[in-house]
């Protein structure tokens, strides 16, 4: 499959070349092709689609973008994968389903084209971090980054000033800055994360668990959810629901957080950096003029782990060489310095290169950006094994740490429960 | 050719249609999926699929999830069933007399079932909510549930997801036993009264035992469609807290269109199936001997 990918693009290349006299004249190479992008519903997406006419008026290819919500995008894409049906041509790829990409070859190695194309795309200026996290696995680059988020500790600076605290740079720190923000009696609370079943706890706790130095692999490839050092953290985490959370956190997810957050209900919360221009947003925010954002802290014996998530797009290995070629030549555009400023200026919150960490038309809108660069240099994207099995033991997790969160299991006898289940997958 | 065999030409050209119809959306695709049940098959790793026998079906038996939502699938075509059985038939009583207020009252009541399931568990799912829900804010405040809301506290969950089946489908049981009401033969009742039968009487002599096929009907509709619970559960709870108000159906779901574990999702479903079907089976017995009990047919 491999190889008759590159064989297949490499005619494209020669092809191109033998009539590089013709295509060079032709203002608008991709003319006639229409590429459809599989896209997942995150704020990039309609800025993807809002740009889509400019790349067509440069090169002559349509662009239609199709917005999924989570599941829908998986399972839609990875049917047109099995099936060879050809419905995308390009799909937005989470950063966890880099595994399975490359185990079934669904989409197109993308390493020669980026090395042919390597100046021209300004390779160094992209986070080595988020080129590996965002499309690489095992040395196969799958996609190609597109949106970086950073796990950022977003906090009400009134709240902290108030009761004397500084932003929490432990975990230690943060716990105990947690429960003296709490007041029930005023509906305050000092910390909010995501309680519900499935995806949404797993992925919040295995965030603290990797800043308390806990782990989900262990180094020889096995799970090791049950993990001493996992055991603790989830007990850490069920504390603080109980302690520090408002009532209904447990049935959160990522959007009653964030609301429970801009609504001046929660002080301190651990977010991916997409969401944070909706806390200066005075139509959707309360805490416009308290909101900070800093770094996620980690436990006094464990090193940094900034988690690092986001998005890669990836090219279907089952279109033709031609549609290849304008997928990628997307992936470029899309990707280039100018491109991906006006990508962010227009609110897609997807950061990729060094240039915008320090652009000053992007920092005046966006004032955190020092906080995602430091992320993404030291960060760790692979806290969320990126492993074909991860859907599955990220559901083991999910139902556990819901389970703890509700006081139907305690932590060591749940975590017990996913670790087995975990095993048979091995 | 004779008459006899021309016409049974005839008829065999005749059915091919609805043979090819039902080999095609019937029996190929249960065949597969019996098939593939067999199989240990994963769709994102296919180059390990191997045959596991009747692995998966053993799976279900000893997997504490896959049993546990058995057990709350049971549960909830038993609870829901029994009240939407219980409060239909007294909706209908009372919706008997055909007058202008009772056609109204039937038309408003019906509306819940004209919602999908979907949405449903969406509206309840906000309503409930412990932090802003309409209902769930002021239950929690006056101490009458968990702070978290109903459908986070696990002893909760699965008692709030059959009080909103009951919701949205009483009203459909209390329409089939209204029909059932309406078509009784009005002498008998009228004999009953003028030999000086009481209400109580009339209701349990004559009423119910000649209600009985459209309480069976009833019964038969919602057991089938209770015990296939998904939407409304998928999207109130995700199967949670914890696997408290997990599925048979969540669950082949998520093995299937999540985990793209389509060995095991198959054996769900043919599991479901059969214990459907046998459930339908009974039911459609008892329908044919209360039948014949009242009407010696």
């Amino acid at each position: 499959m491999k190889n008759a990918d590159a064989a297949k693009l490499a005619t494209a290349g020669l092809l191109a070349c033998l009539m590089g006299s013709t295509a060079l004249a032709q203002d608008k190479p991709f003319s006639g092709i229409t590429l459809t992008i599989a896209s997942q519903n995150d704020q990039f997406a309609p800025v993807i689609a809002e740009l889509a006419p400019k790349f067509e008026e440069e090169t002559g290819a349509t662009v239609k973008v199709d917005i999924l919500d989570y599941g829908s995008l998986l399972t839609k894409t990875t049917a047109d994968y099995i099936g060879d049906t050809e419905g995308y041509d390009l799909v937005t790829m989470d950063i966890v389903w880099a595994g399975e990409y490359a185990e079934n070859g669904y989409s197109v190695e993308l390493s020669e084209l980026i090395e042919r194309d390597a100046d021209e795309i300004d390779v160094d200026d992209i986070y080595p971090k988020l080129m590996m996290g965002l499309g690489n696995f095992e040395g196969r680059q799958v996609a190609f980054p597109f949106a970086g988020y950073a796990n950022v500790l977003a906090y009400n600076k009134t709240r902290l000033d108030a009761a004397g605290l500084e932003a929490p740079t432990t975990m230690e720190e943060f716990v105990a800055a947690a429960e003296k923000l709490t007041d029930p009696d005023a509906g305050l609370y000092g910390f909010v994360a995501n309680g519900q079943k499935g995806p949404a706890s797993a992925q919040d706790w295995m965030q603290y668990n990797s800043e308390m130095g806990g782990a989900i692999m262990g180094e020889d490839g096995m799970p090791t959810l049950n993990s001493d050092a996992n055991v603790e953290s989830l007990k850490v985490y069920r504390d603080l629901f109980r302690k520090a959370a408002p009532p209904g956190a447990a049935g959160y997810d990522w959007g009653g957080r964030e609301e429970s957050f801009r609504q001046g209900v929660a002080a301190l919360m651990q977010t991916w950096s997409v969401g944070a221009p909706g806390y200066y947003n005075p139509e959707i925010s309360k805490v416009v003029d308290d909101v900070a954002i800093t770094t996620a802290p980690h436990s006094g014996s464990a090193a940094p782990s900034y988690g690092i998530g986001g998005w890669g797009m990836a090219i279907n290995a089952d279109v033709s060489p031609e549609e290849q070629e304008a997928a990628w030549a997307f992936i470029k555009w899309l990707t280039s310095p100018e491109i991906h400023k006006e990508f962010n200026l227009m609110g897609a919150g997807s950061f990729l290169r060094k240039s915008e960490m320090t652009d000053p038309d992007l920092l005046e809108k966006f004032p955190f950006l020092p906080v995602l660069a430091e992320t993404f240099e030291n960060g760790n994207y692979d806290y969320r094994p990126r492993i074909p099995e991860y859907p599955q033991i990220q559901d083991f997790l999910g139902t556990a740490v819901n389970s703890v969160l509700v006081g139907d299991a305690d932590p060591k006898e749940a975590l017990d429960a996913a670790q087995a289940q975990a095993e048979e997958l091995f | 050719m004779p008459f006899a065999a021309r016409r049974k030409l005839f008829l065999v050209i005749m059915a091919v249609p609805v043979v090819a119809y039902v080999l095609v959306v019937g029996i190929w695709p249960l065949a597969q999926g019996i098939w593939y049940s067999l199989y240990d098959y994963n769709l994102i790793r296919p180059q390990r699929t191997k045959f596991a026998g009747l692995d998966n079906y053993v799976e279900i038996i000893t997997d504490p999830v896959s049993r546990q939502a058995l057990i709350n699938t049971a549960i909830f075509t038993l609870g829901a069933v029994f009240f939407e059985l219980l409060l239909g038939f007294m909706l209908a009583l009372a919706l008997w007399r055909d007058d202008r207020f009772n056609r109204l009252a039937l038309a408003l009541i019906l509306i819940p079932v004209t919602i999908t399931p979907l949405v449903v568990g969406l509206i309840f799912k906000g309503l409930l909510a412990a932090d802003y829900g309409m209902i769930g804010y002021f239950l929690a405040e006056w101490g009458l549930t968990d702070p978290r809301g109903l459908l986070a506290d696990q002893h909760a969950a699965l008692a709030t997801l059959i009080f909103i089946d009951v919701w949205e489908w009483t009203p459909l049981v209390a329409l089939i036993l209204l029909a059932g009401l309406k078509a009784l033969p009005s002498d008998i009742l009228e004999a009953a009264s003028v030999d000086g039968a009481t209400g109580p009487q009339k209701l349990r002599i004559i009423v119910i035992p000649l209600m009985l096929p459209a309480v069976l009907l009833a019964l038969i509709l919602r057991t089938v469609d209770a015990f296939r619970v998904f939407d409304t559960v998928y999207v109130a709870t995700g199967g949670g807290p914890g696997n408290a108000t997990n599925t048979l159906m969540l669950h082949a779901v998520k093995q299937g269109l999540e985990f793209f574990n389509i060995g095991r999702a198959s054996a769900i479903a043919n599991l479901t199936l059969l214990i459907i079907a046998v459930i339908a089976a009974a039911f459609v017995m008892m329908i044919r001997h209360a039948d014949k009990k009242a009407n010696g047919k």
